[in-house]
């Protein structure tokens, strides 16, 4: 692999003073995405900062108040498995269990995932579902945004030099989510998403306020719509919406048409699916 | 640069003087001259490379060498004891589990991983673990009939 200096800092605050000096300074958690770039050529930092040893950073908690909290550098297997995320956020549990393989779900991080800026990921239109807000370290402070506000395009984040994601957070739900995450691949069942489509529907006192349809990996950045009279009917226009706002990306997983026919069908699928667990 | 790292391979503390850029799959193969985690891909998709930190298994292609720091490594050297095979081996002798054998080191650790996991996984738990792992000669029928003998073992 092409030649590099790795930083290893011991705190975040460290870790962000390094991250300062400039664009060949890179940061580094599980490797999986960015050594990649680095062995093809496509990336070639002078220094790379190692995330993946600062102490005290994939913890998984949720407060009294129901918010769950992922610190960035728990690995996607860790979020997964984690009973917190089972228990209260199964989608995201779901969508996390079909990236990629076991061995990269040992070893990436969420908050790499998200600090990576790949559209064609399974965690990031999840997010966006759940309404997550990713909170960030720099040398200038702190601050949290919404992940939709953080994913500007293809490997492109609100990220600024000297700054490091640190964990990510999920709001309380009012009421209950029900709903899945549907992915398609047109490769092998490992490969990246075609197409991610997240679908919830929010219960309050048993009965329906609210439909959520996320879609990943087909654009530059999830596309999120919220519907707050849910029907079958208009689930179904939800859909077929999503399907012509959407600015697929065509690739060697389908033409942008390809890829807007699988959103209207999928998402149509996924909703249909989370109205049948809400009203059986 | 360099950086100084102790781990446990094999079962053998070691004191390792890595590289920057080195991969925990540069250090076995090059400088521990444990050649049989292979590389195939090189961008964590094939599985050839698989080898288990602390039990669980991770692409060494994608790892770097200096996150192998008080880590506990194993490979597929590490298996045999005192000149018997692991079970996961003999399994895949019995049921010729392997053609060419290139995949077959990380095959064999992946299935470990599995089995450290989940020792009595069935048919779709065993396909859904082992989905990253390719046989390009194409055993999976032979490779799922000596996991489950294993499983049906309890091994």
């Amino acid at each position: 692999m092409r030649n590099f200096d790795l930083l290893e800092p011991k705190t975040v605050d460290e870790a962000c003073r390094m991250l300062d000096a400039g664009e060949d300074v890179r940061p580094v958690s599980g490797g999986t995405a960015l050594l990649i770039l680095v062995k093809q050529g496509l990336l070639r930092p002078q220094v790379l900062v190692n995330l993946k040893k600062l102490e005290g950073t994939n913890a998984i908690t949720r407060d009294g108040a129901g918010a769950v909290r992922i610190e960035a550098m728990a690995t996607i297997h860790e979020v997964e498995t984690s009973p917190v995320v089972r228990e209260h956020l199964p989608v995201l549990a779901a969508a996390c269990h079909q990236v990629a393989n076991i061995r990269i779900r040992h070893l990436a991080t969420i908050g790499g995932n998200l600090a990576h800026g790949d559209h064609q990921s399974d965690p990031p239109g999840v997010l966006v579902a759940l309404d997550a807000e990713v909170e960030l370290s720099g040398t200038r402070g702190t601050r949290a945004m919404k992940v939709t506000d953080f994913l500007l395009g293809t490997y492109e984040t609100a990220l600024e030099t000297g700054e490091m994601v640190t964990a990510v957070t999920v709001p309380p739900v009012r009421g209950r989510l029900v709903g899945d995450y549907l992915k398609f691949t047109t490769g092998s069942s490992e490969e990246r998403p075609c197409a991610g489509i997240t679908a919830l529907v929010r219960l309050e006192d048993d009965r329906p306020v609210e439909a959520r349809l996320a879609v990943g990996a087909v654009a530059a950045r999830p596309l999120l719509l919220c519907e707050t009279d849910p029907t079958e009917g208009a689930l179904q226009r939800m859909a077929e919406h999503a399907a012509d706002e959407m600015d697929a990306i065509p690739d060697l997983r389908g033409s942008a048409e390809y890829k807007r026919h699988l959103v209207r069908v999928l998402g149509c699928r996924a909703l249909a699916a989370a109205w049948k667990e809400a009203c059986p | 640069m360099r950086h100084l790292i102790t781990a446990t391979v094999n079962g053998r503390e070691r004191e390792l003087s890595v590289k920057s850029n080195q991969t925990l799959l540069d250090v076995l193969r090059d400088d521990l001259r444990l050649k049989g985690t292979h590389e195939g891909c090189s961008v964590g998709v094939c599985g050839s490379c698989t080898v288990l930190v602390d039990g669980k298994p991770v692409s060494s292609c994608l790892m770097l060498a200096s996150n192998a720091e008080g880590r506990d490594v194993l490979t597929i050297e590490g298996l045999s004891r005192d000149g018997n095979l692991d079970p996961v081996q003999q399994a895949f002798l019995d049921h010729q589990a392997f053609q060419c054998g290139f995949c077959t080191p990380g095959m064999i650790m992946a299935v470990k991983g599995l089995l450290n996991e989940n020792p009595k996984p069935d048919q779709v738990e065993v396909r859904d673990y082992l989905s990253g792992n390719i046989c390009r000669c194409g055993t999976y029928v032979e490779v799922m009939a000596a996991i489950e003998d294993l499983a049906a073992k309890g091994q």
